[in-house]
């Protein structure tokens, strides 16, 4: 996990019952876009952040935070 | 097969192509080492100019120019383009290295222009390619 970042991603997405392949096909990235970005591997874009938001129906905030909050 | 699937698929392949590719340079550098053929004016000579060339373009813009849109977007996402980036960076690490060692190793076995220049270029090259091949590997 990049220093000091924590995501919820993988949370929300099971909370709507969504696969990482269905999330990407949602986001327009490959599936292994989504699992790197949920194991904490991959930081993505303010793009992509906003985009996986948007698909998911929530926040920026709520998907990532500082590790500290 | 959804476009997902399939870019999946045509990155585990890319990355496996890479691979090989780097291990072929690195082997054809060894083998031709000392054989001025290969490094002089001619089909054999400039051969090696087209396939660095080659691998150079495609580690720049991950290849697939004849994919449609949204596949090659796929292949090239944000994961991709931040591997390629790592490994571009890499192989021009190795280069510069490779570069010095040539330098130091001409001191005391001099060594012909062409034969220096092809371990920079190779080496530099088949680094990039490893390097992107694992981390398309490692992080699937």
């Amino acid at each position: 996990m990049p220093e000091g970042l924590a995501n919820r991603l993988r949370e929300h997405r099971a909370e709507r019952d969504l696969t990482q392949a269905a999330l990407a096909e949602m986001v327009g990235v490959s599936r292994k876009t989504i699992n790197t970005v949920e194991n904490g591997v991959f930081v993505p874009s303010t793009t992509l952040a906003l985009k996986l938001a948007r698909a998911l129906g929530c926040s920026v905030e709520s998907l990532f935070s500082l590790a500290e909050d | 097969m959804t476009d997902i699937e399939t870019a999946e698929r045509m990155s585990r392949g890319r990355a496996a192509v890479m691979a090989l590719a780097a291990i072929v340079l690195a082997v054809n550098v060894t083998i031709q080492y000392g054989d001025a053929a290969y490094a002089s004016a001619g089909p054999r000579g400039g051969s090696w100019i087209v396939v660095i060339g080659l691998w150079t373009f495609i580690l720049w813009n991950g290849g697939g120019l004849r994919l449609r849109g949204r596949l090659r977007a796929l292949l090239n996402d944000e994961l991709s383009l931040q591997n390629r980036a790592r490994a571009l960076a890499l192989g021009f690490y190795a280069a510069v290295l490779l570069a010095l060692a040539c330098y130091v190793a001409n001191w005391s076995r001099p060594m012909a222009t062409g034969d220096a220049l092809k371990i920079v270029s190779g080496g530099g090259i088949s680094a990039a390619l490893l390097r992107y091949a694992w981390l398309e590997w490692r992080l699937r």
